[in-house]
Formats: C-alpha cells, sequence, structure tokens
C-alpha cells in the first residue's frame, strides 16, 4: 500500500470484488491494463504510470488456483514477467517464430507430491547380477 | 594573418595607458604599506611606525591585549564542566538518535521497494543461469552430439556423459546426467557446447523437496527444454549478436 489516495483511486478503479481478491491474495490494490490470459487462466497485468506503480512492480500476475506457486507461469509469460521480453508472448514476434510445433506442455514444479520427478538411470547397469544354472541330475555341463 | 594575435598587447597597453600613473614607485607599492593599511590601528602597544609620519595612529600604552599580556583577566570556560569535544560529542551523538529516528520517518512515508514476489518479479537477464535443459533442433532431433566438452570444462565435476552409437550410425548420449547439487551455474557447459545442446534456461524455481530430485538425468533435460524451448530460442535470438 503505497499511499491512502492511491489506495482509494485503484479500489475505484478495479471495483469492491476484485479489491476483496486482490488483498486475499497479493496483499495490495493494482489497477492496470490487462495484457493477456495464459492456459491455465492466469491473467498478466501491467500499468507502466509510476503514479500508480513503483517502477520494477509495473508487471504482475493473477493465479488462477488458490493453492499459487510461482512455477504455475509457463516459460513464455515468465519471460514476459521476468522483464525479458518486452513485450507479452501474444505480440512477441520471436517468441510465435521459434515456438516449436513439438513444445511439450508447462508443468509446473511439482516437489513434494506424487508426481514429482525421481531419478533414474538411463543406461544398462555395467555390473550384472550372476545368475547360477542349475545342471539336471545326470546332465553333462556343457 | 589573424587579427587575433596582435590585438592582445595592444589592448593592454591601452588599458595601462589609460591608467593615471604618477610614479614608477607607486606601481610596485606592496600591499602592506599602502594608505589603508597604514590608517589601521595598531595591534602592538608598541608601534614600529614613528609618530613623525603623520597617520591617524592609537595613542600609546592602548591596544588590543592577549591573555599573555594580562594572565589575571583569563577565564577558562571549560574548567568546572566537561570539555570541548565531550559537550560536541554529546550533543552530536544525543541528536543522532532524534535524527535517525526521523530518516526512519521519512522512509516510513515513501513508497516502498518491496517487490511482491510470486505477483510481481524482479528482472531477469537473458543470460540469467538457471536451470539446465537439452534442447532440440526444430525438427524434433536432439542436439546433443556427446563430444563431452562440456563433461570436460565443468568445474564442479557435475555433468556424466555416457555415449553410444545410435542404429542410424549417429552418436548420442545415452547417459546425460547433471548433479543439481554440485552445480555451481558458471555457465560453462552452455559457452563450451558446439551445438548449443545444454543450456541453462531462465527458471530459477526448481527447489525440491529431497536431494534426489535435484539429480537429474537426460530426460528430465530434455523435458525442461521442450516446455521453455520458446524462451529458449527467444533469449538466444535477443543475444545472438554478442555470442
Amino acid at each position: 500500500m503505497v499511499g491512502i489516495t492511491r489506495y482509494i483511486r485503484q479500489i475505484r478503479r478495479v471495483g469492491i470484488k476484485e479489491w476483496w481478491h486482490q488483498m486475499q491474495y497479493m496483499g495490495d490494490v493494482k489497477a492496470g491494463t490487462f495484457v493477456g490470459k495464459d492456459q491455465f487462466g492466469n491473467r498478466y497485468f501491467e500499468n507502466l504510470n509510476p503514479e500508480d506503480e513503483v517502477p520494477g512492480r509495473h508487471r504482475w500476475v493473477d493465479f488462477a488456483q488458490h493453492d499459487l506457486n510461482a512455477t504455475q507461469v509457463p516459460a513464455e509469460w515468465h519471460s514476459w514477467l521476468s522483464h525479458i521480453r518486452k513485450e507479452s508472448p501474444l505480440e512477441d514476434k520471436v517468441v510465435q517464430n521459434v515456438s516449436p510445433p513439438w513444445k511439450a506442455p508447462w508443468i509446473e514444479n511439482l516437489t513434494g507430491t506424487r508426481g514429482a520427478y525421481r531419478s533414474y538411470n538411463t543406461v544398462k547397469p555395467k555390473i550384472e547380477h550372476w545368475e547360477p544354472k542349475v545342471l539336471a541330475r545326470g546332465e553333462r555341463s556343457p | 594573418m589573424s587579427f587575433a594575435r596582435p590585438r592582445v598587447p595592444l589592448g593592454l597597453s591601452a588599458r595601462i595607458t589609460a591608467y593615471p600613473v604618477h610614479t614608477s614607485l607607486i606601481a610596485y607599492r606592496p600591499i602592506s604599506t599602502t594608505a589603508r593599511r597604514l590608517q589601521a590601528e595598531p595591534v602592538h602597544g608598541h608601534s614600529h611606525v614613528s609618530d613623525t609620519s603623520g597617520h591617524i595612529k592609537s595613542p600609546r600604552g592602548t591596544g588590543s591585549y592577549s591573555a599573555v599580556n594580562e594572565p589575571d583577566k583569563y577565564v577558562d570556560p571549560y574548567k568546572d564542566g566537561p570539555g570541548a569535544l565531550d559537550k560536541a560529542a554529546n550533543l552530536f551523538f544525543f541528536t543522532e538518535i532524534a535524527r535517525g529516528m526521523w530518516l526512519v520517518l521519512e522512509q516510513f512515508f515513501r513508497p516502498p521497494y518491496t517487490i511482491m514476489y510470486p505477483y510481481e518479479k524482479g528482472p531477469l537477464s537473458p543470460r540469467f543461469r538457471g536451470e539446465h535443459a537439452l534442447r532440440r533442433y526444430p525438427s524434433g532431433e536432439e542436439r546433443c552430439i556427446a563430444c563431452k566438452l562440456c563433461e570436460a570444462i565443468c568445474p564442479a565435476q557435475a555433468i556424466t556423459i555416457e555415449s553410444e552409437a545410435r542404429l542410424d550410425g549417429s552418436r548420442r548420449t545415452t547417459k546425460y546426467d547433471i548433479d543439481m547439487t554440485k552445480c555451481i551455474y558458471c555457465g560453462f557447459c552452455q559457452e563450451a557446447c558446439p551445438v548449443d545442446a545444454i543450456v541453462e534456461t531462465q527458471n530459477q524455481e526448481f527447489s525440491t523437496e529431497t536431494r534426489e530430485e535435484l539429480l537429474y538425468n537426460k530426460e528430465k533435460l530434455l523435458a525442461n527444454g521442450d516446455r521453455a524451448e520458446a524462451e529458449i530460442a527467444a533469449n538466444l535470438h535477443s543475444d545472438h549478436v554478442y555470442r
């Protein structure tokens, strides 16, 4: 909360419902232009007016899930949110051109759940167990 | 020929000639013997300027005295109390509390610089070195050719590579393990890579609950590259003129 005048101004902009939602999650009321929405329903906003937002806080995301997590932001929006790319992936021609058709779906960090990554060996083991072969009675060993 | 050079002595000489010069001695009189200085009151009782000079002077025996001349009139103002250094220290150290609190009060009414983290993020460089990923060519073929340059240059020796020839004869890795607990994120592996296969993505949120989840194998690294390929390629594109 930067100032009481800004706070009241932002409430009048976003409305009571959005104010309640943002105060429950972000702890601040931020009003800005709606930039886009990703495949998970996270909404991204931007406000470049330094009167409203301290520079550095001018881009933000409103998560769709209640159990929110920074890794729920997919990679393209992550680069926009981290100020790596100037334009959003909806407008960025470079990001659109380099997106391959085999792009895998984004998965958030699943540590602590059953979907967590577990390391395994990708090669055949170098040492194998000795497997004894028992000959039948009367059979001659080769 | 320029006219600027001869003008300087001309102008100077004109100014000198315009100045009223009576004698050559006046022009070279030092400041201690100027008329104003000669009319000043003498500091010492014994004047070294003779009375017969005709200037206005204080009478003999008057003038300003120092403590040396009148020892009985000297009063030490710090005799009974604390010294000047103590008083100054007390004053400044005491007001320092108020000045510090005033600074805090000023900061209280300023907008905070806090970035509310998962909602807002600080700026990252396209060269940021985060979680590793193995990339693929646009055709979907994996880039890594098992040259093991990254394994050789890794200062923490976090990379382990084993390779085999595939059925079509091309040499690929069968094992590409990175121990992310050993990795120091120096970025030498992506600089050593001749085919831009191993890169460090801008993802820094890969913390895990157990240590075993940080022992990445080839499948995990390829999965990282597959899901973040657009971001990786865009960052390489934005930096390609410097590479």
